[in-house]
């Protein structure tokens, strides 16, 4: 909600500076942006009453001298004779009407009003509903202008509860649905009660006599109706935050007053229907359960002081919560307002001790499976449970985000090779994956399944010794039996025939529950540790790499550990990584045969092969500086 | 060719897989929080209104419970909790004050854009004695930030508003480019949750707290997209050995 600094200021005695009242309004709560004098408000939803000009100068009033009694309409006012029924009072305990008929219309507009529409840059509509919107926004009550001579006939506040088509002043249509609280005129719907009004009996700039309508509709009523339909409604966004059911008889007086600011009124008359009074709540003073709550010791005179200038009422050692507040209904909420006046960050520390418990080895044995695979150059990877792909145990999501995914997943697998196949692409030739989650099945109710699943493929590993040695069935059952030799776990080769993908590489899946691991685990020792520190990220190229392998001949021993020293800790920014792929020591040859592989990549552009001969070139040739070093072939 | 016999072989360098970041996040905080005295508890993803709603004083009116918000399984009969607080409601259901949990887990909300995701990560804590105030989840507050962040930093408290706790805060800490960057919500234990649990908000109060882990891994690894977490791309996971 948008709100002029100088609508503010006008008010407070003091004349804060624009920063001050965001400081002030910041420790209230009352989160905000500033752009050229105008704040930007963003309230949280439990401070409907705050969605106002007036309702902000009610919560400033805690730090600053603020008067903002604007003029209303004191007069008596006729009775409205109206022919109306609300059968719909538990949705609407209290209504009110204005009719309201005026002699010109004007062609600008002065004081308040004007301000409105020229500080805030707002586009005018007609005298009625730009009236109404303006206190929409001075007192934070919405209203709704009927052009009173659309309104001949029984008009109806009631529920309907079927489809049916509404053409909204917005100019757009809606198809109503499930149970809605609607006005109807002689069996129309004419309004979306507290949320649109309708296009038949909407003002225009030549409407000379207005039907105001002021209601209090329950936030249970109004809730998601706006999103429901996809329309903006500022009325729905404070009927769903609670307004003050107590306003409507000084609102339209209001209405009366701006509209006499502006034009000759020839007749008016006001009509009010209430079911049932606004329950008013009460509780004992009791600074001790204050200063207990918060932790801290101020006096009641200082406690009362917050909360009379907040607008709460103190009679006989009762609190009374004025109806604009409906949010606060116990001590905790009191002792909130009083925290919130001294500041959050003013209220000192007290020490805290929790007693400390015994350790429990929580997921000792999910942990122990996860640094196991650590060990053995598997990376844990994390998946959505949203997929396509339904079974019959599958859960189905009422709403899902994307209805492609509207399924829980049944297994981990099938994410893992979708990982599988997202790194594939992207040129790794040794890979390996595990998950561990939760999936629910539903079969007899809902089934909840702790699983681990393990997909693997390629090399074994990326150095000399499982450089040429494959990802298989064998590999992985050797793995597991080092830690668990008496168990047998069901290692899968799953086909590539139905992927999307050229390669070749067996993909060796396992999908196990947790609880089919036994304590004997516990007993791995591993190497791999969680990490100390939180690496700083250095964003991934997604342009394709490529590499190239270099053999060496080593005849002088001594020079090997020089030539790796080169080697592996060479400087581009396009090598990506650097390894010895192959090793091999020769000793009747009394020669070292030692292959490297770089793997090229850019983070900027995709790289052409005169890029990478370039460096490949100063690799080889520094590399041949070194004496007894040699490059088969060159 | 002399001492060939003494050369050995190259390091032979074994890949170390590496734990996923969130993960890793999830657990050392969870591991801080127990030294602070905390102690985990576990509970279900697929959750009812009850527990993921009602029990926490979040009223049927609350935007949270509109279908844009939550997911719902089963015909609305289930929903994929949106906080891991239910599972301190079913904690607080078992155990008699004084107690002290945390959970951490996966939570679901009708979101994906660059900084929020359907499926994203939370650790919550809540802790119920005699005479637990303000002015002491404050002080956890700035111990757990100390903790996370080194003592150095720069936060602030603002008033906010859960409807399982009351009074209720939000806290930021500065960042080095000077903004304030929200990193939890607390506030005092609800007594209506309380009360909820069977227990007596007169004698007991509590203090609360929640953190978003993913939003605290991209500040601490200094990942700008939160969808990198998630794409399981092994460049990205290589990096958080």
């Amino acid at each position: 909600m948008k709100i002029a600094y100088s609508h503010l200021s006008q008010y407070i005695e003091e004349n804060p500076t624009i920063e001050q009242i965001s400081d002030s309004l910041f420790q209230l709560g009352h989160e905000h942006e500033i752009n050229s004098d105008i704040f930007d408000m963003e309230f949280t939803p439990n401070r409907g009453d705050c969605l106002s000009l007036n309702g902000l100068l009610r919560d400033l009033a805690v730090f600053y001298t603020v008067d903002f009694n604007q003029e209303i309409y004191t007069e008596k006012l006729n009775e409205l004779q109206l022919d109306f029924k609300n059968l719909s009072e538990s949705t609407c305990p209290k209504i009110s009407f204005l009719k309201l008929e005026i002699e010109n219309i004007p062609e600008t507009y002065k004081g308040s009003l004007d301000n409105y529409f020229k500080d805030l840059s707002l586009n005018k509509n007609n005298l009625f509903t730009d009236v109404s919107n303006y206190l929409s926004y001075e007192t934070g009550q919405p209203t709704h202008c009927y052009d009173a001579s659309t309104m001949r006939g029984k008009l109806l506040l009631h529920e309907i509860d079927k489809n049916e088509e509404f053409d909204t002043l917005l100019d757009k249509k809606i198809t109503l649905s499930g149970k809605n609280s609607v006005f109807s005129l002689n069996d129309n719907i004419i309004n979306l009660a507290g949320i649109v009004g309708g296009k038949s009996t909407s003002c225009s700039t030549n409407t000379k006599t207005v039907i105001v309508e002021c209601a209090f509709f329950q936030p249970e009523a109004i809730i998601g109706k706006s999103v429901k339909y996809d329309i903006q409604s500022e009325a729905s966004h404070k009927f769903e935050r609670g307004v003050d059911p107590d306003c409507h008889d000084r609102v339209l007086r209001r209405f009366i007053k701006l509209v006499s600011e502006h034009a000759n009124i020839k007749d008016m008359s006001i009509i009010s229907y209430k079911s049932k009074d606004n329950p008013i709540t009460q509780m004992p003073v009791n600074v001790g359960k204050i200063n207990q709550i918060i932790g801290i010791n101020i006096s009641e005179k200082e406690y009362l002081s917050y909360l009379l200038k907040l607008g709460f009422i103190v009679e006989e050692g009762l609190i009374e919560v004025p109806s604009f507040r409906s949010d606060v209904k116990t001590q905790n909420d009191l002792a909130e307002e009083v925290a919130r006046v001294i500041g959050y960050d003013n209220i000192a520390t007290l020490e805290i001790s929790i007693p400390k418990k015994e350790k429990t080895n929580h997921k000792a044995i999910e942990n122990k499976l996860r640094f196991f695979l650590l060990d053995h150059g598997f990376y844990e990877v994390i998946n959505s449970p949203f997929v396509s792909l339904s079974s019959e145990e599958a859960i189905k999501v009422d709403n899902p985000l994307d209805s492609n995914r509207e399924f829980l997943r049944t297994n981990i697998t099938n994410s893992l090779v979708d990982n599988l196949l997202f790194n594939e692409r992207r040129q790794k030739d040794s890979i390996k994956l595990f998950e561990i989650s939760d999936v629910y099945l539903s079969s007899n109710g809902i089934n909840k399944k702790r699983k681990l699943s393990v997909v693997a493929s390629g090399r074994v590993g990326l150095n000399y010794e499982d450089f040429s040695k494959k990802i298989n069935k064998k590999y992985l059952t050797a793995l597991f039996q080092e830690i668990l030799p008496k168990e047998v776990f069901d290692f899968e080769i799953l086909s590539r025939d139905l992927l999307d993908t050229k390669i070749k590489n067996e993909i060796v899946t396992l999908e196990v529950d947790i609880d089919r691991f036994s304590t004997n685990i516990l007993s791995f020792k591993e190497i791999s540790k969680s990490p100390e520190s939180f690496a700083q990220y250095s964003p991934i190229s997604d342009l394709p790499s490529s590499f190239k392998d270099i053999s060496y001949s080593i005849k002088d021993y001594s020079k090997t550990q020089e030539l790796q020293d080169l080697l592996l800790n060479y400087q581009s920014d396009i090598i990506k990584n650097v390894y010895i792929f192959d090793y091999f020591k020769n000793e009747k040859q009394e020669e070292i045969k030692i292959g490297f592989r770089f793997i090229f990549q850019s983070k900027k552009v995709t790289l052409n092969s005169a890029e990478i001969e370039l460096i490949y070139n100063d690799i080889v040739t520094k590399s041949l500086n070194i004496s007894g070093i040699s490059i088969p072939g060159i | 060719m002399p001492e060939h016999m003494d050369i050995s072989p190259p390091e032979l360098i074994k890949d170390r897989g590496s734990l996923h970041p969130i993960n890793h996040m999830k657990d050392s905080i969870m591991d801080l929080l127990i030294s602070f005295g905390f102690e985990i508890v576990d509970g279900p993803e697929i959750e009812t209104e009850e527990f993921n709603f009602d029990m926490l004083n979040i009223k049927k009116s609350h935007p949270a419970r509109q279908m844009h918000d939550t997911f719902y399984v089963e015909n609305k009969l289930n929903l994929l909790r949106t906080h891991t607080s239910p599972v301190q409601i079913r904690g607080m259901l078992e155990k008699k004050p004084p107690l002290a949990f945390i959970s951490g887990g996966k939570v679901y909300r009708k979101d994906d854009d660059a900084t929020h995701l359907p499926m994203f990560h939370q650790v919550e804590g809540i802790y119920v004695d005699e005479n637990v105030s303000f002015a002491q989840l404050k002080d956890l507050i700035y111990k757990i930030i100390y903790s996370l962040f080194g003592e150095d930093v720069e936060l602030r408290f603002r008033p906010s508003y859960f409807p399982f706790t009351e009074p209720s805060a939000e806290v930021d800490i500065l960042s080095k480019e000077g903004k304030w960057l929200e990193i939890l919500g607390c506030g005092l234990v609800n007594p209506i949750v309380l009360e909820n649990c069977n227990i007596d908000s007169n004698k007991y109060s509590g203090l609360a707290f929640g953190l978003g882990i993913e939003r605290i891994a991209m500040l601490k690894h200094g990942v700008t997209d939160i969808r990198e977490f998630y794409k399981s791309n092994l460049d990205f996971l290589s990096q958080f050995k």
